[in-house]
């Protein structure tokens, strides 16, 4: 099986099943992606602006997926002026927040490498939240939402490959906290739960912002710049 | 002949009275604020109930009647009753006391708004009054992002206007923006609360320009260019909405652009004046901007033939065909018109040749 076109033909997301196999296997092969030929600029390109669309198509979908979850932890997280303050267990989580000046200036592979770090963490606790939900119907929303959250986490790391840059290491540092993360709070800590959940849902949002940002500078960026880093890696 | 020197220390005094009146003329003149429709007594300064004073406004005497002893009463003010109010002791008309009356109100709850023009620079906020109060007020605003207070720099104009720089972009936490407006009769305050995304609403386009097309009686061609204020449209790119309509008619046609500063109308009908406007919106985040200013242009139509003689007219006229009426669209297909970007009209005619293109390549 062709490996390199499928990493280009992530969307639209279709049967759950399928796509779900084919992410593990493209997932188990990434590093042995073999040396790359001219037409993957033009897959860049593409890949870029269809990672893009994703990112559009997500937050779409997001708005309506968090206000149903927000209406179900019920107030005051569904009200539209809650403004909490935010508390450091929140800090798991990687924010988008970035000082402007720094956020401009950041490479091609910082700026995807920052997408795909925060997406891969994002989708290990929308998981969690997943297991928790005691309504079906919202469990059923999540779990699409996971998987096409999960297309974009594959997509992001097609681009990487396809420009030769190294996929950050998955959840390695992360692993601790997500151990006692959001999935195992007593009883007690109902209300810190809701908090967390609530600012992942803002953070995912906010990040989906940036991302539509962020892909919009790498699709200006891309091709020159592709070309230029393979020669580099190639010695010339 | 009189003594001189009485008569010369009679000037001196004079002299000295005149200065003394004036010092104590240059009284301090007190300002005082009074509610509408309050009724208010105001005291000739240290004099007592019962002095012998008369009242002026604005230089003009006061009738006795509204004087209670040596206070003056007014009821029920308004603002007409704002002025310089004066009290004279009775016989030497020495001046006693001085104010200015102003009436007003208190503020009422003010009208606040912030919008970022200029994403990702920054946003503003404005506000202003919903009625007046006719008196001075100060206005104060504060602006937190969580637990953080920003400063917002004040605008030369509008003067009811301030800044703020984005320190940090795709921020999680709310703005929370408050004004308090105080007068001398009292205060008032409102507060906002805001996503960074929400408040996203840039300029309308500039320079929008419609122009006609040679041999062309059905197009447009609209050409506009980014709002100077949005400062990065590479990196924050603008899509944009054009609407347009002949005069006659009161349906808009939509057209939304996701990129590019032009579009070419297909299918206008010919002869008639269109009005067309811009409007512009961040590519992903905050609303559309306001309509542009509209432009107004009409299709190009051919020349009518001139004709020679009355003979000719009236032999034309009868045939049925007016040379006066613009030819009909061109007979040849037209991809441009089927393939172009935005929005896409095929008439029925070109949809036909179409159809028999493909019939013959398939």
């Amino acid at each position: 099986c062709d490996l390199r076109r499928k990493l280009v033909i992530v969307f639209p997301a279709g049967d759950s099943w399928g796509i779900f196999a084919f992410l593990c296997a493209a997932l188990w092969n990434l590093p042995a992606i073999p040396a790359l030929n001219s037409t993957d600029e033009v897959g860049a390109g593409q890949s870029i602006q269809k990672t893009y669309d994703l990112t559009r198509y997500l937050e779409h979908q997001l708005r309506t997926l968090a206000s149903t979850y927000l209406n179900y932890l019920g107030p005051p997280f569904n009200e539209p002026d809650f403004n909490p303050p935010r508390m450091t267990r929140a800090e798991m989580v990687p924010s988008a927040t970035v000082d402007f000046e720094l956020w401009r200036s950041l490479n091609d592979n910082a700026r995807l490498a920052a997408n795909y770090r925060a997406y891969t963490h994002l989708l290990c606790y929308l998981r969690s939240m997943d297991g928790q939900v005691a309504k079906a119907e919202l469990r059923k929303n999540l779990g699409h939402f996971c998987t096409s959250l999960q297309g974009l986490v594959v997509s992001i790391a097609s681009v990487m490959s396809s420009l030769g840059y190294p996929l950050p290491s998955p959840l390695g540092s992360a692993s601790p906290t997500w151990a006692q993360g959001p999935g195992a709070t007593s009883p007690h800590n109902d209300f810190l739960k809701k908090m967390d959940d609530f600012w992942l849902l803002k953070e995912l949002q906010t990040w989906l912002w940036r991302s539509a940002k962020d892909f919009n500078r790498l699709k200006k960026k891309v091709p020159p710049a592709a070309l230029m880093l393979r020669l580099e890696m190639r010695g010339f | 002949m009189a003594n001189p020197v009485p008569s010369a220390c009679c000037m001196v005094l004079a002299a000295v009275v005149m200065v003394y009146a004036q010092k104590h003329s240059q009284l301090d003149t007190h300002v005082q604020y009074e509610r509408l429709g309050a009724d208010m007594t105001m005291q000739c300064g240290t004099m007592d109930w019962d002095a012998v004073v008369t009242w002026t406004a604005n230089g003009t005497d006061i009738d006795e009647s509204h004087l209670n002893g040596s206070h003056l009463v007014l009821r029920n003010v308004d603002l007409t009753h704002s002025g310089l109010y004066a009290c004279y002791e009775g016989s030497s008309w020495h001046l006693k006391y001085q104010t200015y009356l102003k009436v007003g109100t208190s503020p009422k709850e003010p009208v606040l708004m912030c919008r970022s023009n200029n994403y990702p620079k920054g946003f503003y906020c404005s506000w202003h009054l919903p009625s007046p109060t006719y008196i001075p007020n100060a206005f104060n605003i504060t602006v937190m992002h969580g637990p953080r207070e920003l400063i917002c720099e004040k605008d030369a104009f509008p003067k009811n206007r301030c800044h703020i720089r984005y320190l940090q972009l795709f921020s999680t936490v709310k703005y929370k923006v408050t004004l308090t407006v105080t007068n001398a009769l009292g205060r008032n305050a409102t507060t906002i609360t805001f996503d960074e995304f929400a408040i996203v609403k840039p300029d309308p386009p500039e320079n929008v320009v419609a122009k006609p097309v040679s041999n062309n009686p059905r197009r447009l061609e609209v050409r506009w260019q980014n709002p100077s204020s949005w400062p990065d449209p590479e990196s924050f790119p603008l899509k944009f909405f054009l609407r347009y309509r002949p005069l006659i008619l009161d349906q808009w046609q939509h057209v939304e652009l996701s990129d590019g500063t032009s579009h070419t109308i297909t299918d206008a009908y010919a002869g008639k004046e269109y009005i067309i406007q811009v409007a512009a919106k961040d590519n992903d985040i905050g609303t559309w901007s306001d309509w542009s200013v509209a432009v107004h242009a009409t299709p190009w139509t051919e020349e009518p033939k001139h004709l020679t003689t009355e003979a000719q007219v009236a032999e034309t006229t009868t045939t049925g065909t007016s040379s006066f009426m613009p030819p009909p669209t061109t007979k040849i297909c037209d991809l441009e018109a089927i393939v172009g970007s935005g929005a896409v009209t095929v008439s029925w005619a070109e949809g036909l040749v179409l159809a028999a293109v493909g019939v013959l390549f398939i």
